[in-house]
C-alpha cells in the first residue's frame, strides 16, 4: 500500500482542485480578485504539501510555522488551502460573502488561519518581520514566510521591515514575491518599473532565488535551497507567475483583477480548468 | 516627569522580560539608564516607523509586550494605519508612546508637533487614550498601560510644567477625573488634561475655579463628567490639542447626551502653528497662554452667568 501511494503523485492541494474552489466562491460570492488568487496557487500548494507545519493540524498551535499572505487579495487561494486542510467547511465557500459570513475578500487576522490583516499593502511584511524577530528571540526553530505581490513592492514599509530583516540576521523568514507583472491599473513595468527584484534583494542583505512559480518541483527545490544555505540572512524568492494562471481566458489579463464570474465565464473558466486538467 | 516616565519604563522592563521597548531613532539620552540595564530589551528600529509598528504586533502575536516609543508626531500620527490594522484590530497588548506632543518642538515647526492624535486614536476601536499631566499621573499611567493588555496610546506633551498633584495618585481607573482644584460652584469648572491641567490650576487659583484632570481620555465615562457639570456653572475644556476630536469633543459627547451643558473648547484653533518661537511664544500664537484663557474663561463666566438669569435656572 505504501509502495502504491509513493509512487503517486501527491494530490493534497492540487492545484486544479483548488483553482476550482476558488472559482466557486468567486461565483457565489461574485467576487473580484479571482487572478490575483490563481498567481499564487502552486505556491501554496508546496507551502502547505511540502513546508508548512501545523502540530495537530491547529491553524493556532503555538508551536506552528507562520504563513503571512501579505498580499491580502489573493486570500481566496488560501481560503481553498484551508477546505483542504479541514479548517474551514465547504458550506463556507458556497455562502462566501453571504450576510453575516465571516471569509472576507482580502486576508483578515480574525478569521482562524489567517495570520494578519492584509489588503492595504505593505502592512503583513512587517508584522512577519515582528513575527520572526519574536521566535528567534525565543529560540523556536519555527519559519516565517510571507508572500508579498509585486504591485505590494511599491509600498516603503516593505523596503524598511527588509532592512530590519537583514539587520537583525533574520534567516527565520522567508519572502515570496508573487511576481506576476501586474498590479491594480496595469503592468507593474507601466505603472511604477521594479527593475532587477533579485538584485534588490539580495542588496538589502537577502539570500535570493528565482523560480518558475507554478512549477511545483522548482519551488520546493528553491525553497529547500533557500533554508539550506546556511547563512543567517533573510531569504528571499521570486517567483515568476502569470495572473490569472490556470485559465488561458483569464491569463495575463488584468481585467481579471476586477471582473466578476457570470454564469457563462464560470461555465468556461471551469471547463478550462478540465481541459488543461495538469496535475490530475 | 520624563524622569518618572524612564523610571517606571525600567521597572516594568526588569519585572517582565518580555517587554521590549522599539524606538524610531529616537530617545537618546532618556532610555540610557535602559539600555544600560536591559540591553536585550531595547531595539532601534531604525527611523522606520510604519515598519516598527507592523513589527511591534507581530512580536505581540508570539508573547511579547512591546513599548513603542516615538515623537507624537510620527508615533502614532504617521502610523495610524498600522496602529490601526496591524495592532488595534486584534486587541494586540502594545503601548504606543507618543513623546514631545502639542507644541514641544516649538522651533522646528510643524514637522514635529502633534495636535491632532488625540483624535486620531480615539476613533480607532479598542484603544485606550491616555494623557498625564505631571510626573505622579505619568507613573500611574505608565502602569495602567502595562497593567492594560491591550492597545494604549500614552500622550506625553510639555513635560516642565510643575506637578498638578501633591503626592502620587494611586491607580488610575477608566473613565475617572481626578480632581485637583476645589472652587466655586456657581462658576464655569474647567476639565482639562496633560501640558494644560497646570495652565488651569494658574487660571483655576486666580478665580476659584473646580479643576479636574483627565489623565485618561478614552474611556471617558459620563458619571464623572456629568458630576463635574452638575458641580460647576458651565465647564471649560483645556487642551493642548485641536479643539477637533480630542478632550473637548470628549466631554461635549458626554454632556450633550447626559447631562446638557455649555461647554467652552479651549484648544488649538484649525491652524497649524505660523511662525518659530519659545513654547510660550506658540501657546501664545495659538491663544493658549495664561492670559488668553483667563480672558476667555472670564468672558465664559458673563455668557453662562447671563444665560442663567435669562431662562431662570440655576
Amino acid at each position: 500500500m505504501s509502495v502504491i501511494l509513493r509512487n503517486q503523485p501527491d494530490q493534497r492541494f492540487a492545484p486544479d482542485r483548488m483553482r476550482r474552489t476558488v472559482l466557486e466562491m468567486a461565483f457565489a460570492g461574485s467576487t473580484v480578485h479571482i487572478a490575483c488568487a490563481f498567481s499564487i496557487i502552486e505556491l501554496l500548494t508546496v507551502l502547505y504539501r511540502n513546508h508548512l507545519r501545523y502540530p495537530g493540524n491547529d491553524p493556532r498551535a503555538e508551536g506552528r510555522d507562520y504563513l503571512v499572505l501579505s498580499k491580502g487579495h489573493g486570500v481566496m487561494a488560501q481560503y481553498a488551502c484551508m477546505l483542504e486542510l479541514g479548517w474551514l467547511d465547504y458550506s463556507q465557500i458556497e455562502g462566501y460573502f453571504k450576510d453575516g459570513s465571516d471569509l472576507k475578500g482580502l486576508s483578515d487576522s480574525r478569521v482562524v488561519g489567517l495570520e494578519v490583516t492584509s489588503g492595504s499593502l505593505g502592512h503583513g511584511f512587517s508584522v512577519g518581520v515582528g513575527i520572526a524577530l519574536g521566535l528567534k528571540r525565543k529560540g523556536r526553530d519555527q519559519k516565517v514566510y510571507a508572500i508579498v505581490g509585486d504591485g505590494e513592492l511599491n509600498e516603503g514599509p516593505i523596503w524598511e521591515g527588509a532592512l530590519v530583516a537583514a539587520h537583525h540576521q533574520m534567516d527565520n523568514l522567508m519572502v515570496m514575491v508573487d511576481k506576476n507583472g501586474f498590479q491594480a491599473m496595469g503592468p507593474t513595468d507601466d505603472v511604477l518599473a521594479l527593475g532587477d527584484l533579485s538584485a534588490k534583494f539580495s542588496s538589502f542583505g537577502f539570500e535570493t532565488l528565482e523560480a518558475d512559480g507554478h512549477d511545483e518541483a522548482a519551488v520546493d527545490a528553491a525553497i529547500r535551497q533557500l533554508w539550506a544555505t546556511g547563512t543567517n540572512k533573510p531569504k528571499a524568492l521570486i517567483a515568476t507567475t502569470v495572473k490569472g494562471k490556470g485559465v488561458p481566458f483569464m491569463e495575463a489579463n488584468n481585467l481579471w483583477h476586477y471582473t466578476r464570474l457570470d454564469p457563462q465565464s464560470f461555465a468556461e473558466a471551469i471547463s478550462a480548468l478540465d481541459r488543461t486538467g495538469g496535475t490530475q | 516627569m520624563r524622569e518618572a516616565f524612564s523610571n517606571a519604563l525600567l521597572r516594568l522592563a526588569l519585572a517582565d522580560p518580555q517587554i521590549i521597548l522599539l524606538t524610531g531613532d529616537h530617545g537618546y539620552a532618556l532610555f540610557d539608564e535602559f539600555r544600560k540595564r536591559c540591553p536585550e530589551q531595547y531595539i532601534n528600529a531604525g527611523i522606520a516607523e510604519q515598519n516598527m509598528v507592523g513589527m511591534a504586533a507581530g512580536l505581540a502575536r508570539v508573547g511579547y509586550r512591546p513599548f513603542v516609543y516615538g515623537l507624537a508626531a510620527f508615533i502614532p500620527i504617521r502610523t495610524v494605519e498600522q496602529i490601526k490594522l496591524d495592532i488595534a484590530h486584534d486587541d494586540l497588548p502594545v503601548v504606543l508612546l507618543g513623546d514631545g506632543a502639542g507644541f514641544v518642538y516649538s522651533h522646528l515647526g510643524t514637522s514635529h508637533q502633534s495636535t491632532e492624535d488625540i483624535a486620531c486614536t480615539r476613533a480607532i476601536p479598542g484603544i485606550e487614550v491616555l494623557s498625564p499631566a505631571d510626573r505622579f499621573e505619568m507613573t500611574a499611567a505608565m502602569n495602567y498601560a502595562y497593567a492594560a493588555h491591550g492597545p494604549v496610546y500614552l500622550r506625553m506633551g510639555k513635560s516642565d510644567r510643575g506637578d498638578v498633584h501633591l503626592g502620587p495618585t494611586g491607580s488610575l481607573k477608566p473613565g475617572r477625573l481626578l480632581k485637583v482644584r476645589a472652587g466655586c460652584a456657581d462658576r464655569p469648572g474647567l476639565i482639562a488634561t496633560g501640558s494644560m491641567v497646570r495652565a488651569a490650576v494658574d487660571v483655576g487659583q486666580s478665580l476659584d475655579l473646580q479643576v479636574w484632570s483627565a489623565p485618561v481620555l478614552k474611556p471617558l465615562h459620563a458619571d464623572d463628567v456629568c458630576a463635574a457639570a452638575r458641580a460647576s456653572n458651565g465647564l471649560v475644556t483645556l487642551e493642548e490639542h485641536s479643539v477637533f476630536g480630542g478632550l473637548g469633543a470628549a466631554v461635549t459627547e458626554i454632556t450633550s447626551e447626559n447631562q446638557p451643558t455649555r461647554v467652552l473648547r479651549i484648544g488649538v484653533p484649525d491652524r497649524f502653528s505660523e511662525h518659530c518661537g519659545t513654547y510660550e511664544y506658540l501657546l501664545r500664537e495659538h491663544g493658549l497662554d495664561t492670559d488668553n484663557l483667563r480672558d476667555r474663561i472670564v468672558a465664559f463666566f458673563k455668557l453662562v452667568s447671563s444665560n442663567s438669569k435669562v431662562d431662570g435656572s440655576n
